[in-house]
């Protein structure tokens, strides 16, 4: 096998690796096509779950893997994956930044295809820079703030970074323009453009989903993911060289890989070629040392070089590599970084004083402080709910729990028989519950309270029940009360009432989705009385 | 559109051609009579009445439909030979069959097979849901009714909203879901339950589903906005069905419990007739309910049911 195809077989895994990716990123949704057979004897403990893996890159992550079993010390599903990917990396170094990693081959796409720099400008660009232990600094910070019990790998790791990005800001920003292409087409009379629409909808809707989905503060998630590609312009491959902390980590694990780069110096004609295609600042040119921890396998220097002077090779004799060049001040600035940041992620108190009456987590998830040991803020929970009722916190869990999960009642609301997001969790911050658990415990994830000065019937202004008549439990949490107000005529006005029973609340949220007070609705549901928290309870039962 | 299979391409744009063309067609001629065929519903006329019941323990609820529209004259009265049929049910909330918040999908499916057995081009099944379709749907059953017959389920969206004058006493122009308009027969399959304000969720509230926009505002005078909106869209005929019936925590119940078995079927051209004898079923009298009430004095019908030609099937 010549190199050339060695080279190509790595551009085809990228490839797949990244459509495996999106594809499963699309596929973490309710798909149209779902149903349960009826003549089946119906039982509650019969759930709608996705038969996809969607989970799969996150169990392929080592870093996922490791934190979570140091701020947890939990394995989670599928770690083996994971545990594969570090053998992989202990013979062969970074393949999995040069062949799978789905981030590390959008950069590499971008980089490759019309690069900004040429020439020598590109060779100087592909240097070694100190920058790059920035990665190891990031990465010493993770995992240290992750073994104190704040575990934010999440917003950094590129898996989570990408599946982040692409759900909850590219996904939707597209279908938000396509539907309202489609609104525009289908209003108008024009019958060409009628039957576009119902054959657009056709082929976007499996993708896009029928309606609007919006994400709190998703132009910020969208935006920073533009930043880091962009910055592929300043130098190739910037965000894998230099901040990536999985490529650290695979890096540091790298140190005994046998797979090496045998350098051939007499050859070397000085053309440079190698380090303008080299993708991660390895020094890959003879007369260098090899910087085994910066090397994505990508194979190009073997590839291009018209001499020969360099060459991919199996030494089974025992010798290290090259050791990580992480620098003592990311080591000590790292640990210090990841030794403050727990203690000071708790300083708003949310943790240890009172929560936000906002923060309701979704149904299954674990006690506040466990939550945060293990949500990877992925964003995966937000792309599968039906209802989108699930949104990005920006300061509603304090600082520690920047863009975890919470419920937007506005938004959506918690279906009474769905306990899709549980099931999808990677890491099983959100435990994977059943629809009878959730039902007959009953798991509460907030109550609802009435606000008399805007509810209708109450200010006398209307009838109105829509909070009762939507309420999902058995019987109803919201009751209603035969009653006469003043009307603002000053007549007599029959109405019913709503009152909450908190005993069988559970939070769903729906009632506040529903109310005619839109906005700032007339009854609205905060975190108090949720299962999870012994703190937060509100009666004795 | 049929959910339980990915169609080929040439399959998906043969059957947008045919829809598309449909729906065109049907808009172009709906428009242009600004629905004023909606107005020979406010004649009374005299209908009929039929009530199927299932006697055994063990029948099957699929031939008890079966009978019940052999004895109203057989499908083919209601459904001519190259019709587009629309079918209403009630799946609004995301239920399994048993707990009676969603019409049975035995019935349903009985429902469509005579459609198609009548000669009917296509029969789709459209609601616009409460709860996320696709769980309605996949709960409820009208997922699998859809695999089974190979009716179209429609999936409720932005683009399939219309706004449309309702000319009615309370409602003027609201968004209306197409598909419910553009047909030549549509047929009301509600099922029976209790709700916390109309009293009961019948024939005449079903068509709360068949509109979008703020539908919240509708309950600000319940009453008269369901009989405006029945009005609108007069289905060819109604079936209640009353297998099953939640007696409380209306309309989305929950439990076992809020349900009762009665093992029956209401079918009638008569939208407030039907609802009039279904009320009897909850041991209510039909004129001590708002709608039903109005629906006979705005001129959709008679809830003296028993004026109308009678007939009982029962299996």
């Amino acid at each position: 096998m010549k190199v050339r195809h060695l080279v190509w077989l790595r551009r085809i895994t990228q490839a797949i690796s990244l459509c495996f990716f999106l594809y499963l990123l699309i596929v973490s949704r309710l798909p149209q096509d779902i149903y349960q057979d009826y003549s089946v004897a119906f039982s509650t403990d019969q759930d709608l779950r996705l038969n996809q893996p969607v989970t799969f890159f996150f169990q392929l992550d080592p870093l996922v893997s490791i934190s979570s079993l140091l701020s947890g010390n939990t394995f989670v599903r599928g770690f083996l994956w994971a545990a594969g990917v570090v053998v992989l990396t202990l013979v062969l170094g970074r393949v999995f930044c040069g062949f799978l990693c789905p981030l590390g081959t959008i950069h590499h796409a971008i980089s490759w295809f019309r690069p900004t720099l040429k020439g020598n400008r590109l060779v100087q660009a592909n240097r070694k820079t100190p920058a790059q232990r920035i990665k190891y600094f990031l990465l010493i910070f993770l995992l240290v703030g992750a073994l104190l019990g704040l575990n934010m790998t999440g917003l950094l790791d590129p898996i989570a970074l990408l599946f982040r990005s692409v759900a909850l800001a590219v996904v939707p920003g597209l279908g938000a323009g396509l539907l309202s292409l489609f609104k525009a087409l289908a209003d108008s009379d024009i019958h060409i453009l009628r039957l576009l629409t119902y054959g657009g909808e056709l082929v976007a809707a499996p993708i896009f989903g029928y309606t609007y989905h919006v994400f709190q503060s998703a132009w910020f998630i969208g935006l920073l993911f533009l930043v880091i590609l962009f910055l592929n312009r300043v130098r190739p491959r910037f965000w894998c060289r230099t901040l990536c902390p999985l490529g650290a980590l695979l890096g540091i694990f790298s140190r005994i890989s046998v797979l090496k780069l045998e350098k051939y110096p007499q050859k070397c004609t000085e053309c440079n070629l190698c380090i303008k295609h080299c993708q991660g600042a390895a020094s890959p040119k003879p007369g260098q040392d090899w910087e085994t921890s910066e090397c994505h396998i990508c194979l190009n220097c073997f590839n291009v070089c018209p001499e020969d002077a360099v060459a991919f090779k199996f030494t089974w004799a025992f010798k290290p590599n090259r050791q990580p060049d992480i620098g003592k001040r990311a080591l000590l600035g790292g640990f210090l970084a990841g030794v403050s940041i727990p203690f000071l992620g708790r300083l708003d108190g949310r943790v240890d004083k009172f929560s936000d009456p906002r923060l309701i987590r979704p149904p299954g998830s674990l006690p506040e402080e466990n939550f945060l040991e293990l949500c990877q803020r992925c964003g995966l929970c937000m792309k599968a709910c039906p209802t989108n009722v699930i949104n990005p916190t920006v300061g509603e869990a304090g600082m520690a729990g920047f863009w975890t999960p919470r419920l937007i009642m506005t938004l959506g609301y918690c279906e009474f028989t769905c306990t899709l997001c549980g099931s999808v969790c990677p890491t099983g911050a959100i435990q994977e519950i059943t629809a009878k658990e959730k039902i007959e415990k009953p798991l509460k994830i907030g109550s609802a309270y009435v606000d008399r000065g805007r509810c209708l019937p109450w200010s006398g202004n209307a009838p109105c029940i829509v909070c009762q008549e939507h309420c999902p439990t058995s019987p109803k949490a919201i009751y209603l009360r035969n009653d006469v107000v003043t009307a603002p005529d000053g007549k007599e006005l029959k109405v019913q009432l709503p009152f909450v029973d908190l005993k069988r609340c559970i939070g769903c949220g729906i009632c506040e989705n529903k109310c005619p007070v839109r906005g700032l609705p007339a009854i609205r549901t905060i975190a108090a009385g949720e299962t999870r928290s012994l703190k937060n309870q509100i009666i004795l039962f | 559109m049929n959910i339980d299979k990915f169609m080929t391409r040439r399959e998906s744009i043969k059957t947008l051609l045919k829809i598309s063309g449909c729906l065109s067609l049907a808009s172009s001629t709906a428009w242009s009579s600004k629905f004023t065929a909606t107005a020979g519903a406010t004649s009374p006329k005299s209908g009929f009445i039929v009530e199927g019941i299932g006697e055994t323990p063990d029948y099957d609820v699929k031939e008890l439909v079966r009978k019940t529209f052999e004895a109203a004259g057989g499908m083919t009265k209601f459904v001519s030979k190259g019709d587009v049929v629309v079918i209403k049910p009630n799946v609004s909330w995301a239920r399994r069959p048993e707990l009676a918040a969603s019409t049975n999908p035995q019935v349903m499916e009985a429902v469509v097979e005579l459609c198609q057995d009548a000669g009917a081009k296509k029969v789709r099944i459209a609601d616009n849901t409460i709860h996320d379709a696709r769980r309605c749907f996949a709960l409820t059953g009208a997922g699998s009714v859809s695999k089974n017959t190979g009716a179209d389920l429609i999936y409720p969206r932005s683009s399939l909203m219309r706004e449309m004058n309702l000319n009615g006493n309370r409602l003027g122009a609201w968004q209306v879901y197409v598909p419910l308009v553009e047909a030549d027969k549509v047929i009301n399959l509600p099922v029976a339950k209790h709700h916390s304000l109309s009293v009961l969720t019948l024939g005449m509230k079903n068509w709360i589903g068949a509109v979008g926009g703020s539908r919240w505002l509708l309950h600000q005078d319940i009453h008269q906005t369901i009989v405006d909106l029945a009005q609108f869209f007069n289905p060819t005929i109604t079936m209640i069905d009353a297998i099953r019936i939640m007696t409380r925590n209306g309309p989305s119940g929950g439990s076992t419990g809020d349900v009762a078995q009665k093992n029956m079927l209401i079918l009638s051209d008569d939208p407030v007739a039907a609802d009039a004898r279904a009320a009897l079923l909850f041991d209510r009298q039909p004129n001590s309910i708002g709608h039903i009430r109005l629906g006979q004095k705005w001129g959709l019908g008679t809830f003296d049911f028993q004026k109308l030609e009678q007939n009982t099937v029962s299996l």
